[in-house]
């Protein structure tokens, strides 16, 4: 069990890769400059473990017959196209840095999902029953 | 990195996509390259910034491009071509001095194909702005005060009639270059001036419109095609102008008159240049526009003060102008040249000697410049009705302050005057 720290993990799911189209290269570069201070704060700060952009291209594999088709699966706008792992106190925590992500203006969605490192029932067996005195 | 690095890139690279595709795939080297734009705006956070942004911009263009060619049945016939091309650019490496020059000429390809004479001015003026400055439709929008419809239209049409008129990618060569060179020449200077006429703080972009049509200009100055007198006259008029900008307006955004600004404020470096360009464009005998223009220039951004202006030697080069262009508008500027040498009263009657002079009834100068003159005549009722007639046509707001500054020195001085005083009707 984690007794050094509060913090848990989260993923930012950022979606939306179509949002570009209409962006000049000016506006192109500003935006990168900006989403690039923005992962170095939350860097600096401690806050994020580091995070990687999707490429477009994907396979996608289900069924008993292992059917493989080629991507991109979801709709652009709907398929991931990057994410953070953040470290932080609470869900609430994550979803304000959420909300400082610089391409929400131009139609990004950000999902926030905590990350369970454990699976909660043995994370419970693993408690000492807890006296509330 | 610098400041527009992602512009000035996407200018060079849809010059060398388009090399790969034909002058008739432009939207699809133009879509390519914001593709690898955006590559980089999702990978460089994370991986930081690369050693040679430009070079991992080409490579990642060329990539896509590579990809392209070899998904597309069209390219298969000059499929090895091409792949030996982009693979050999690739060995030499960001920045190497073979292949600057190669997208130097690529560059130049692509000027000759956005003024191609079959193309209107105007989409001509707007499909160099896209695809070799890297301007967005909204900033091109904001520059030719129009809409973002309308100018993606006027960049549609423009590409299709490369495609139907099979428009070339290459630059003419024999007695072609020349008429196609003075082409080329006008719409850079209809770039220029797009961005000079109302580059007074109503919008940043315009100012870049400038420095857009200078670096396209020194571009083709610079190119053993292009490098020929008129090009670098028009140049020096380019540099010798956009020199002044940086004064124009004061702090609140008021545009200032030439006597009332701070000329430390012009650009010395920009005026340098410019008479070195001045001094390469007076090789050979021809005279050009430009060379009249860019020497009045000249002109003022050499006068230590207002009041050691040369206005002989402007008039002289308006007399000139004249000569070549019937243009009202330089009648009109000319007018302005002989008032300084001779006087208000001998202006006034250079304004009523225009022919043609009708078809300036709706521009906002020529009711400014006859306010000028009746109130140095000492006319301001006169003068007040010229002003407010040139407020009313004027269409940017901080034209429209400084006529109603005008108008408001011209009531002021009525007010202190006898009515006896008052100019007469």
């Amino acid at each position: 069990m984690n007794t050094t720290s509060e913090k848990s993990d989260y993923l930012l799911l950022f979606r939306g890769a179509d949002w570009h189209r209409g962006l000049s290269p000016d506006e192109i570069q500003k935006t990168m400059t900006v989403w690039m201070a923005w992962f170095n704060r939350l860097i600096e700060e401690g806050r994020c473990k580091g995070g990687q952009s999707l490429g477009p291209d994907s396979k996608v594999i289900s069924g008993k017959a292992k059917n493989v088709v080629d991507g991109p699966y979801a709709e652009a706008k709907e398929s991931v196209a990057g994410y953070f792992l953040l470290t932080v106190s609470s869900l609430e925590e994550a979803a304000e840095i959420a909300k400082e992500c610089p391409t929400l203006g131009y139609g990004t969605t950000v999902e926030v999902r905590p990350l369970l490192a454990r699976c909660a029932a043995s994370e419970m067996a693993a408690k000492p029953a807890v006296v509330h005195a | 990195m610098t400041e527009h690095l992602f512009r000035q890139e996407s200018g060079k690279l849809v010059s060398v996509l388009t090399g790969i595709f034909g002058a008739d795939r432009l939207q699809m080297a133009e879509d390519v390259v914001q593709e690898a734009l955006i590559r980089a705006m999702q990978t460089w956070p994370y991986q930081g910034i690369p050693k040679n942004p430009a070079a991992w911009l080409m490579q990642t263009a060329k990539n896509m491009a590579l990809d392209i060619v070899r998904r597309e049945k069209r390219f298969h016939e000059k499929q090895p071509e091409i792949i030996a091309e982009v693979e050999e650019g690739a060995g030499a490496g960001g920045g190497s001095p073979m292949l600057e020059g190669e997208i130097k000429d690529d560059r130049l390809r692509l000027m000759f194909t956005c003024c191609h004479p079959l193309i209107p001015p105007d989409a001509q003026a707007a499909l160099a702005l896209k695809t070799l400055c890297g301007l967005g439709t909204t900033e091109i929008a904001a520059a030719f005060l129009s809409t973002e419809a309308a100018i993606a239209k006027r960049l549609t049409r423009a590409r299709q009639r490369i495609q139907e008129q099979k428009i070339p990618f290459e630059i003419p060569s024999g007695p072609e270059l020349a008429s196609r060179l003075d082409g080329v020449r006008q719409t850079l200077l209809l770039l220029f001036n797009e961005g000079y006429k109302a580059s007074s703080g109503e919008s940043l972009v315009r100012e870049d419109i400038c420095a857009e049509a200078i670096r396209l200009t020194t571009l083709l100055a610079e190119h053993p095609a292009g490098n020929q007198p008129p090009t670098h006259a028009l140049l020096a008029l380019m540099l010798l102008n956009g020199a002044r900008l940086p004064a124009r307006v004061d702090s609140d955004g008021n545009i200032l008159r030439l006597k009332e600004q701070d000329r430390t404020l012009w650009n010395r470096e920009m005026i340098v240049r410019g008479i070195m360009h001045l001094g390469r464009s007076a090789a050979g005998d021809e005279l050009s526009e430009y060379h009249l223009h860019a020497g009045i220039a000249a002109c003022h951004d050499t006068a230590a003060d207002d009041a050691s202006t040369d206005w002989r030697q402007i008039l002289a080069l308006y007399d000139r102008l004249a000569e070549m262009d019937d243009s009202p508008v330089i009648a009109l500027n000319r007018a302005v040249a002989v008032a300084n040498v001779h006087g208000p009263a001998k202006g006034l009657k250079a304004v009523k000697a225009i022919s043609g002079r009708s078809e300036l009834s709706s521009y906002y100068l020529l009711y400014a410049v006859l306010g000028e003159f009746e109130a140095q005549l000492g006319n301001d009722l006169v003068a007040a009705s010229h002003f407010h007639r040139a407020a009313q046509l004027a269409e940017l707001k901080s034209e429209q302050a400084f006529l109603a500054q005008r108008l408001v020195e011209c009531e002021g001085r009525l007010r202190s005057q006898p009515p006896a005083a008052r100019g007469h009707l």
